[in-house]
Parts: C-alpha cells; sequence; structure tokens
C-alpha cells in the first residue's frame, strides 16, 4: 500500500540518506553540552580548574552552532526533497484522474476526488517532510543518551529504562486505535467537502426551490457528524498522549531517589547526576514525541490508504497495446452490430450503420432512446459491449485515444465552460489558435455579435459551467470550440437546442458549409436541424427502427413523418391540410 | 465584483490585520466559561511542572550533601503527585479544548454556509468553485488548532514566562538578570523575521487556493477536456500551478525553520553566562543546584517564547485564511429582505412589471424600460434572440435580482417589500440548468415537495412522461443519480426537473426551456397533460419551438431587453413583424 509512495520516495534516496545521516550528527552533537555541563561542575566548580571553564563554554557554543546548521540544513533537505516528492505524486496523480473513463467520472463526486488531492496528500506532505526524519532523530538520540548515560552510570540508566516497556505498551495501542479514528475523520471530511461541493455547484436549484433550510440540515448533519469524528478522535489522543508524556516526567523521581542515593554512597559524583540531568532531556524527548509522532504517521497512513484506493482505479477505456496514433482520418464511420449497455440496463442494442466520409448523418429519436450513445461511442468515451465502432474500417479501439479524440470532435448536450475568458474557452481545443482563428469560428458559430457586446469582448471571464451567459450563448461558445478543433469527424449533440430559431437556421448554413468534408453526425429533435442529411437514422429504444433520407423516411408512416407532421403544425396524422391551431 | 480566474490572486491587505483577532474572538465569547476553566487547568498543570528544577535544586544543594534520605523521598514524592496533576489536568483541559475548538468551527462553518445560501448568483457566476469550496472547508478546518490549543497556549506561556522569572528571581536575583540579556536580541529578530514571513506564508495561501480551484474546475469539466484530447495541457498548466505553490513555500518554511536554531543558540550562550556569572564574576560563587535549576529554567524559559512565536506563526498563516472567510461573511447580499418585509399572502398570480430596467454589470442595461400587466391564470410565452433578456425577467419574477429601477409587482405588491422566500415558494422555477443532487431519483423529485408522498412524486414523473424510463431501470425511482446525473441523458434529467417543479406546485410557475433537450412527441404528451396542470396557474414558458409556444394565452416577443410584440399567436403572425420573420420558416408551406 505504502509502496506506491516509497517508489516516489526512492527517488531521492541519496538527498534523504544524507538528510537522515546529518539527524546522526547532530544526535551526536545533542549529547555534547550535558557533558560539557556535567564536566564543569565535577572539574571547574568543585575540582577549582577555573581555566578550563572558558573551554567548556566554548566547545558548548560551538557544539550548539554547529548542531543548527546542521539541523537547518537537513531541514531543509527534507522541506525540497518533501516538496518534489508532493510535486510529483500530485502531478501524477492528476493524470491518473484524467486518464480515467466516464462512468468513473458518472459516479465519483469532485469534492472527494478534491479532498483527496490536497487534505490528504498534505498529510502525506507533513510525514515525508517532518515526521520521518523526526522519527529516525528520536531514536537515534535516544541510542546515543543511553550509551552515554550507560558509560556514567549503569545501574542509573537501567533504571530509566524501566518505563521504556511501559512506554511501548503504550505506543502500540495508541497506534492501533488512532489510525481507524483518523480513517474515519478523513472519510467524513470528503463527505462534506462532497456536500458542500455540490451545494455550491447548485445554488441556483436552492435557491429556485427556497431549500436554503433543507441544505442547512443536511449540511449540518454532515457537518456535526465531523465535529463528533474530530472530537473522537481528540479523545483518543488525550487517552494516550498525557500519559506517555506523565511517564517520561517520572525519570526525575528516579533521579533524585537513585541518585541522590548512588551520591550519598560514593557511586555518582554531582556532576555527572548533572549530566544525566540534562541528558534526561534527550531520555524523554523521544519518549514525549512518540506519541505524536505516531499519530502523525497513522494520519498519513489513513491518507495512503485512500490515496492507494484511487490510485488503484484503472480505467476501464485505456490505449489498447497495439494502438496507433492516427493522423487526420479520412472519415468513414461504420457501426456494426453494436450494442451497449450501462449499469446492466441496455442502451443500445444492435446497431449498424455506414457513413462515408463527407456525408451527414442525422439521428432522431425520443428522449433517452439511446442517441447520445452512438456519439460517445464513436469517440469511445464508453465501450461498445457486443460489435465494433470502425472509423476508416478500423476498430476504435486501434487508434490512440489521443488520436481518436482529435480525430472526432463533439459538442456535448450538457455545455461545460470554464472560468476562462470566451477567448480561451474557445481556443480549449487548440490553445495555441491565433486570435483570427477564434474570431472566425466565433462568426461561424454566430456567436460573435454577443461577444462583442460583452463588457471585455473575447477577454470577457465567463464563470465556471458559462454561468452569466444564456444557453443559448453557451451552446455557441461550445459549437465555435468544435469548429475550430476542426476535426474530419464532428458530432453536434443537440447543439442548438436553446438557441433562437432564427439563429440556429443561420447556424445551421454555417453548419453545412463548415462540415463539408466533414463526416458529421447531427443529433437534433427538431427535423428542420436534420432534413438535409444524406442518412437520417431513427432511434427509438436503443433501435434502429427506421432510415433513409428526408423524403424516403417522409413518404413513409412512422415515427419520422409523425414527429414532422406535428412540428409543422399538423395534428394527427396526413388529414389536416392547414398550418395552424 | 470581480471576476475571477484560477490564475489569478485574489486581492487582499498585505499587512496582518488584527481587526481579525477581534472577530474571531467574537466566536469564543459564548464559550468564556469553559475557556476560563481550561485556562486555569492549564495554569494549575504548568505552575506544578515548573516546579521541577525548583526541587532537583534542593535535593542537590540540601538532601544530598547533608546525605538526607528522608528529605529526597519527599522531594521525589513531591516530583511525582506533581506529575499525576499535570497529568490530570492536561487531560482535562485537552477535553474541553478539542470538544470547545469543533463547537467553535461548527458554528463559523455554519455561518459561512448558510452566508453561502444567501449570496446572489453573481457571486458563483463570478468565481471558479473551488475558491468557495476551500472557503467553507479547508480554510475554517485550519483554524482548529488556532482555537484548541493556540488561545489557552498563549495564555499559558505568558503565564509560564512570569512564574519561571518568579523562580529564578526566587532563587539568585542577579542571575536572572544575567539570564534575561539575551532576551532583546530575540525579540528584535524576530520582530524582523515575522513580517517576512507574513508576506511569504499569504503567498502561500493564494498558491494553495489557486490550485485547487484549477483542481476543483477541471475535476468538473474532465469530461470536456478528455474530449477535446487536452490532457496534455492542462497537466502543463497543473503542473506550472504546482511549481508555484511550491516556489512560494519554500521561502516560507526558509524562515519558519530560522527560528529554532536561533533560540537554541540563545538559550545555550544564556546558560555560558550564567556560568560564567556564577562562578567567576560574582564573588559569592553560585551553588551546583542553583546552576542547575538556572540551566534547567533558561530552557524553559524558551519554550513559551517559541510557543508565542509559533502562535504568531499560526495567526499569520490561519490569518490569511480567516481573511478570506470574512471576506465571504461580509460579502453584501445585494437580494435581501428590506426591514420590515412582510410575508407575501397567498396570491392569485396577477404580474405587472413597471418600467423595469437592469443591467448585471453597470452600463450593460439587459432589460430596457419593460411594462406589461398579466392577468391571473393566464400562459405567457416569452420568445426572441439568444440572449435578449428572456431568462432575465423571468428572474426578476423569482426575485433572484432586484430591478435597477421600477417595479415588479404580483397581485399588485411590489416584490421589494415582501420576503424573498415567500416570494420563491409560490414562484415556482424550472431553470435551463437541470442540476441533480446525488441521491435517488425519487429524492431528487421530491426536492420540489419535501413532504411528498412517493405517490405523487410518482404522479409528478407521469406528468412530464418521465414514468416510464425510470421505471424501466432495476431500481425504479430508487436509482441513484448525482450532481450532473450521469447515466441520464440531457432530456432525461430535463424532465426529472421538470418533475420537480411540478410537484412543487407552485402559483406562478416558469418554465425556462423546460424541454429544450427534450423530443417533439414526448413534449406534446406533457402538453397535454400540462394544460390540465396549468389551469388557473398564471405561467411563463421560455421556449423557442413553435410547438411549444403557439397555445400560449399571450406571445412577448424581446429583442435587445425589450419587449417589441406582444399578442397571441395569430394575432403575431398576421401582424408581419419580428415574430413572423421568425417563424415564417416553420411555415408548413415552405417545408414542404
Amino acid at each position: 500500500m505504502g509502496k506506491w509512495i516509497w517508489s516516489y520516495i526512492k527517488k531521492y534516496s541519496f538527498l534523504m540518506a544524507s538528510g537522515l545521516l546529518l539527524t546522526v550528527i547532530v544526535a551526536a552533537l545533542n549529547m555534547v553540552n550535558p557533558t560539557a555541563a556535567g564536566q564543569i561542575v565535577d572539574r571547574v566548580i568543585r575540582g577549582g580548574e577555573k581555566s578550563l571553564l572558558l573551554t567548556f563554554v566554548l566547545i558548548m557554543i560551538s557544539a550548539t552552532v554547529l548542531k543548527s546548521i546542521v539541523r537547518y540544513g537537513y531541514q531543509m533537505i527534507f522541506e525540497h526533497v518533501s516538496q518534489n516528492i508532493i510535486r510529483n505524486i500530485r502531478e501524477d496523480l492528476y493524470d491518473h484522474v484524467q486518464k480515467q473513463d466516464f462512468s468513473w467520472f458518472d459516479r465519483s463526486p469532485p469534492g472527494n476526488v478534491m479532498t483527496l488531492m490536497t487534505g490528504d496528500l498534505d498529510a502525506v506532505r507533513h510525514f515525508i517532510a517532518w515526521v520521518l526524519y523526526q522519527i529516525f532523530e528520536n531514536i537515534i538520540v535516544f541510542i546515543f543518551s543511553i550509551i552515554v548515560l550507560s558509560s556514567i552510570n549503569w545501574i542509573l540508566t537501567l533504571a530509566f529504562m524501566i518505563i521504556a516497556p511501559v512506554i511501548i505498551f503504550l505506543v502500540l495501542r495508541f497506534k492501533n486505535k488512532i489510525k481507524p479514528s483518523h480513517t474515519k475523520v478523513r472519510d467524513q471530511f470528503a463527505k462534506l467537502n462532497t456536500r458542500v461541493a455540490e451545494n455550491i455547484a447548485g445554488n441556483r436549484v436552492v435557491k429556485a426551490f427556497v431549500r436554503e433550510n433543507y441544505e442547512m440540515e443536511r449540511f449540518q448533519k454532515e457537518n456535526m457528524t465531523y465535529r463528533d469524528t474530530t472530537v473522537d478522535n481528540a479523545n483518543v489522543r488525550i487517552a494516550y498522549l498525557p500519559v506517555i508524556e506523565s511517564i517520561g516526567g517520572a525519570l526525575p523521581v528516579i533521579l533524585i531517589l537513585l541518585g541522590g542515593y548512588l551520591i550519598i554512597n560514593g557511586h555518582l559524583t554531582i556532576g555527572e547526576l548533572v549530566t544525566f540531568n540534562g541528558l534526561m532531556w534527550a531520555f524523554t524527548q523521544p519518549i514525549n514525541m512518540m506519541g505524536n509522532l505516531v499519530n502523525d504517521a497513522q494520519r498519513f497512513a489513513a491518507s495512503a490508504d485512500r490515496l492507494w484506493e484511487l490510485k488503484c482505479r484503472k480505467s476501464k477505456i485505456v490505449n489498447e497495446p497495439d494502438a496507433v496514433a492516427a493522423g487526420r482520418v479520412k472519415g468513414d464511420v461504420e457501426f456494426k452490430n453494436v450494442s451497449f449497455k450501462y449499469n446492466e440496463v441496455t442502451v443500445l442494442e444492435n446497431i449498424s450503420f455506414k457513413a462515408e466520409s463527407g456525408q451527414t448523418i442525422g439521428i432522431l429519436g425520443p428522449t433517452g432512446s439511446g442517441k447520445s450513445t452512438i456519439a460517445k461511442l464513436l469517440c469511445r468515451y464508453y465501450d461498445c459491449t457486443e460489435g465494433s465502432v470502425l472509423i476508416d474500417g478500423i476498430d476504435v479501439k486501434k487508434y490512440t485515444l489521443d488520436s481518436l479524440r482529435r480525430n472526432a470532435g463533439i459538442t456535448m448536450q450538457d455545455v461545460f465552460l470554464f472560468s476562462d475568458t470566451i477567448e480561451g474557452n474557445i481556443a480549449f481545443g487548440k490553445p495555441d489558435a491565433t486570435m483570427e482563428e477564434v474570431k472566425k469560428a466565433a462568426d461561424l458559430a454566430f456567436a460573435s455579435d454577443f461577444i462583442k457586446d460583452l463588457s471585455a469582448g473575447y477577454d470577457t471571464i465567463v464563470g465556471e459551467r458559462g454561468v452569466g451567459l444564456s444557453g443559448g450563448q453557451r451552446q455557441r461558445i461550445a459549437l465555435a470550440r468544435l469548429f475550430l478543433m476542426n476535426t474530419p469527424i464532428m458530432i453536434l449533440d443537440d447543439t442548438t437546442s436553446s438557441v433562437d430559431v432564427e439563429t440556429e437556421e443561420q447556424i445551421r448554413d454555417s453548419i453545412a458549409s463548415e462540415t463539408s468534408g466533414h463526416t458529421t453526425f447531427i443529433i437534433a429533435h427538431r427535423i428542420s436541424s436534420l432534413e438535409k442529411a444524406d442518412l437520417i437514422l431513427v432511434v427509438e429504444n436503443g433501435k434502429i427502427t427506421d432510415r433513409g433520407t428526408h423524403k424516403e423516411l417522409l413518404a413513409r408512416p412512422g415515427y419520422y413523418r409523425h414527429v414532422w407532421l406535428h412540428q409543422n403544425g399538423y395534428e394527427g396524422d396526413i388529414q389536416t391540410n392547414h398550418t395552424g391551431e | 465584483m470581480a471576476r475571477n480566474k484560477f490564475d489569478t490572486d485574489e486581492e487582499l491587505d498585505p499587512e496582518f490585520n488584527p481587526h481579525i483577532v477581534k472577530r474571531l474572538l467574537k466566536y469564543l465569547v459564548p464559550y468564556k466559561k469553559r475557556m476560563f476553566v481550561a485556562g486555569l487547568f492549564m495554569i494549575i498543570a504548568s505552575f506544578t511542572s515548573l516546579l521541577g528544577p525548583f526541587l532537583i535544586k534542593t535535593a542537590i544543594d540540601v538532601a544530598i550533601p547533608n546525605k538526607d534520605m528522608k528529605l529526597l523521598v519527599l522531594l521525589s514524592s513531591l516530583i511525582l503527585m506533581g506529575i499525576v496533576v499535570v497529568w490530570l489536568f492536561l487531560t482535562l483541559r485537552f477535553k474541553i479544548m478539542s470538544k470547545l475548538a469543533q463547537d467553535i468551527i461548527v458554528t463559523i462553518r455554519t455561518d459561512v454556509f448558510s452566508k453561502i445560501q444567501a449570496l446572489p448568483f453573481t457571486y458563483f457566476d463570478s468565481r471558479p468553485h473551488g475558491k468557495i469550496l476551500i472557503r467553507v472547508v479547508n480554510y475554517v478546518n485550519s483554524l482548529s488548532d488556532l482555537l484548541s490549543n493556540g488561545i489557552i497556549q498563549l495564555i499559558t506561556d505568558l503565564f509560564n514566562i512570569i512564574v519561571i522569572v518568579g523562580f529564578m528571581l526566587f532563587i539568585n536575583p542577579k542571575l536572572t538578570l544575567v539570564t534575561l540579556a539575551t532576551v532583546p536580541v530575540l525579540f528584535i529578530t524576530l520582530i524582523i523575521l515575522k513580517k517576512k514571513q507574513h508576506a511569504a506564508w499569504q503567498l502561500v495561501s493564494h498558491k494553495q487556493a489557486n490550485l485547487n480551484a484549477y483542481l476543483s474546475e477541471s475535476l468538473n469539466g474532465m469530461k470536456i477536456t478528455q474530449s477535446f484530447a487536452r490532457e496534455k495541457e492542462n497537466r502543463s498548466i497543473f503542473s506550472n500551478l504546482c511549481a508555484e505553490w511550491k516556489n512560494a513555500w519554500m521561502p516560507a518554511v526558509i524562515r519558519n525553520f530560522l527560528i529554532w536554531p536561533l533560540i537554541d543558540n540563545l538559550s545555550t550562550i544564556g546558560v555560558s553566562l550564567v556560568y560564567f556569572a556564577g562562578i567567576m564574576w560574582f564573588s559569592d560563587p553560585v551553588s551546583v543546584g542553583t546552576l542547575v535549576a538556572f540551566a534547567g529554567y533558561i530552557w524553559r524559559f524558551w519554550f513559551p517564547i517559541q510557543n508565542i512565536g509559533n502562535f504568531y506563526n499560526n495567526m499569520v498563516t490561519t490569518g490569511a485564511y480567516m481573511e478570506r472567510i470574512f471576506e465571504l461573511l461580509d460579502e453584501p447580499v445585494e437580494v435581501s429582505d428590506i426591514q420590515g418585509a412582510i410575508e407575501l399572502p397567498p396570491i392569485r398570480g396577477h404580474v405587472e412589471f413597471s418600467n423595469v430596467n437592469f443591467s448585471y454589470e453597470k452600463g450593460y442595461p439587459i432589460l430596457k424600460d419593460v411594462n406589461y400587466v398579466i392577468t391571473p391564470g393566464t400562459t405567457v410565452a416569452i420568445v426572441g434572440p439568444t440572449g435578449a433578456g428572456k431568462t432575465t425577467i423571468v428572474n426578476l419574477l423569482s426575485r433572484f435580482y432586484n430591478p435597477d429601477s421600477g417595479q415588479v409587482l404580483i397581485d399588485g405588491i411590489d416584490l421589494k417589500t415582501v420576503q424573498i422566500r415567500s416570494v420563491r415558494k409560490q414562484v415556482g422555477v424550472m431553470l435551463q440548468d437541470s442540476f441533480l443532487f446525488s441521491g435517488t431519483i425519487m429524492d431528487n423529485i421530491r426536492y420540489g415537495k419535501l413532504d411528498a408522498t412517493d405517490e405523487e412524486v410518482i404522479n409528478a414523473a407521469k406528468a412530464v412522461q418521465a414514468h416510464d424510463f425510470i421505471s424501466a431501470y432495476p431500481d425504479g425511482y430508487n436509482t441513484e443519480v448525482n450532481e450532473r446525473g450521469s447515466g441520464l441523458s440531457a432530456g432525461q434529467r430535463q424532465l426529472i426537473s421538470f418533475a420537480r417543479v411540478l410537484l412543487a406546485d407552485p402559483r406562478i410557475l416558469i418554465l425556462d426551456e423546460a424541454t429544450s433537450s427534450v423530443d417533439t412527441e414526448t413534449e406534446r404528451a406533457i402538453q397535454s397533460g400540462l394544460t390540465r396542470l396549468l389551469k388557473g396557474r398564471t405561467s411563463f414558458i421560455i421556449a423557442h419551438r413553435l410547438s411549444t409556444i403557439r397555445n400560449a394565452d399571450i406571445i412577448f416577443f424581446i429583442q435587445d431587453g425589450k419587449i417589441m410584440e406582444s399578442g397571441t399567436h395569430e394575432e403575431l403572425t398576421r401582424l408581419g413583424g419580428f415574430y413572423s420573420k421568425l417563424y415564417k420558416n416553420t411555415d408548413l408551406a415552405e417545408a414542404m
């Protein structure tokens, strides 16, 4: 589990190892001052060698200065390394998320992924930057202090050691108890984050339905649960950490009682007692820190587990091993007996059709009949369950995803714009586009007029999801975005549903001219958008129930003619003859 | 209001603002008593543990030279008792404070969240959602440590410094003065360091906010990114943001880590001075015990000072976060209830716009002098070019915005004078953006009327022709959907949102492109049922399809923020103006 994080650390193993080596130096330097203090007492004060005082003091000061420099050095090393490691992990995770398939995004709330990539990653950073070397340093200091102390007086040292088993016992128990608690806190934090993220994203609906109080209630539930898990977590810490620290505090008792006894019996000098007193710190410090470090380490482990889960998620849509990067395809498209199931519900069944390069294919059908899914299979957002989708006679799975999607562009029904300038949004698929290209694309999508009227024109920043713009304006920006990509295959999925009739007509003309030479799929509900298509597919209930040109389909009874008649004002079927009421 | 992109740092005071502390302290007021108790416990614990060096001094100077084992036993049992006292009181103090800190955080977070409920659309429209999110969750969380430990610790530390100096003075006043000689050096350096630190940490928080905002948005828009095969560009933007964060981080920690060595060295110098003074300079040599005690106290003396430094650090980092939180809390709510706003009584549905002007941005008017009167029960269709102001007209009716001038009246009552809630309860709107919450389809429809029975929900779904596709799912109405309703087609999501608004049973119903993604046959089926549902209700329908609008009682043609034409379909067709021009092509004769 933690192994994958280890693989990142390994890259910096030299720096990390040098850092750890430096902690050994610091640990050794930590022994200098208490020893010098003991010497001062025994030799200077009691032995009267006053000339030695300056030497000892200089030793103390230079040891401290050296210690500060070395310590600062490795702290910087660990900060530097941890920042680089976290940056690598974060970027790799971002890549990993970018590679996930649509069905994962369908299920994973962004708030949760956010939590993982911010808070949980920070626990990892803290571990590498601080906890790792602290644990090491404290162990070394502890060992050194035992060595120095036992060289002075082993009886007293042994007496100090009595507390060790108790501490180890408590620390281990604490370690086991705190981790599940940290996992709970992180999970609940993710829930809270998701709840709030959703509320922000849905703020319009909340207001429209006056559901502020209801939202408050739902939020309060997560808010309170988060508080409770945090308090529970704190209580586990409170139950152990003060006890562990207090036991460390028992050492002065041993020092005075046993140390005093030993001095009285002549087995120990006062100077040695002073050294012991000074080194007591080196002995208790690791013990005091241990609880906190174990706590941090377990917090890290809990977060690493959560991140590992994300890391383990394998995208179902990946480049096949023998996939090739296609250049610009011709644009022949074929669906061969394609069936598709989503969450065990059949969405498409046995779809077969052919489109030649340059042709326009219209798709009409009731809501939820699977029209958009056809488009999504073509771009390989999902893989079909049966059959195959071919472009230029080659299965789409044999193209690299990147090259496939650079050849098959789509405007989705649900227009998403980024909080960027209008220019940036139009040039999204081609970031190096010139301003002229952007303007031309906007012209073609009949968006330039309203863009010019905005306060900052093309530099106007639109909010996330383009809120602030009307539905029709957003759709036109999405359309311009597609036109700029100029892919050989273009899919217009209900692209003009929110555009007024007049503009739609103009757009239709420009689609016709812009898409000539492109294989174009038009999914629409208005027959007027489809009627010029070379082939029109009628999709009902996941099946193609009819196909043909506008004239052919109109000539025979069926869904298409039915819809056409209704859209043109006829009630019932062909009997009525006037346009009206 | 400044619109904001992910890579724009937000504007903030460069100086640390003490006003923020005052404001934070207000949140502590209700917990005064508990904090006082916790502080008292902490002080008892501190004082007890500070006795340690003094007791050891006594042991070295009195008990050991006199070979007085009894005194040694007494002293060590005193220390032992002290440990128990410290443990007991520390535990109690932690218990009180961790609960208290969480209570305060819950309060602040609730304030922030409820503020967000009150903020107008424009707030959400003009900045990345990630930047709002991080305020509610992460920034509030970062207060936790400051509140749970920081403040009590600060009080205790100040107390400790006094007690330590007291003990030292009690043992040896002259030596105390020698010890304190190093303190000014510390303070001067700290003051210089802190100033730079504040700026450095503020930069870190900016960069982190930018990173988070980009992350959040790119997660939301990942499908678009993938469909435009733009992963590489995004990766490099993200990588830059990560690098910026790291580059801001390093200078901040470089300064942070300077403080500890400074204290360590000063404390060694302090101890050295004590040795020199005690052994060489003073005429009467100081006892070993005194030197040991002083070394112990000097060591303990720097701890609280370092803690105070840490506290300040914490204040500085969290101060930057708190500024953000308070900035959000201070955000003006453009649309809010005026003093003495009354509840809108049950309405009949008479609607009037009188000389209404409106603009989102100054100088860019959206609605210009709009006037109309609608009698109860009328179905109004609003048509016109994209961006003409159709949605804006209905948004004013729900009072999502206030008009710049003029009046919006329902049943003759100016909406400005009534409570917003009471307006929106009676004016139901189906928005263009069919947002679904994560939960079951049943929950989502029920959002319109929380106490609706399953049967009512199903009836609403039936009315919008959604029942069939919903029941086709293996889990039927209990099928889980989420934020963007993934797994459902755009049309299906619209139908669910439509059912949601119908279930709310509002007196005035606004359908803003309710069925734009729905096929025309389903739409027809809905309409036949809808005629019955809309009976007696005033309704506004924004649509482009002729089939949707032609049966309306009155049609408004809007262009450039004005009602250019109004009348029935026949009247407008006969008029031969904009409307007839717009819909001439849907005329049967031409289409043939």
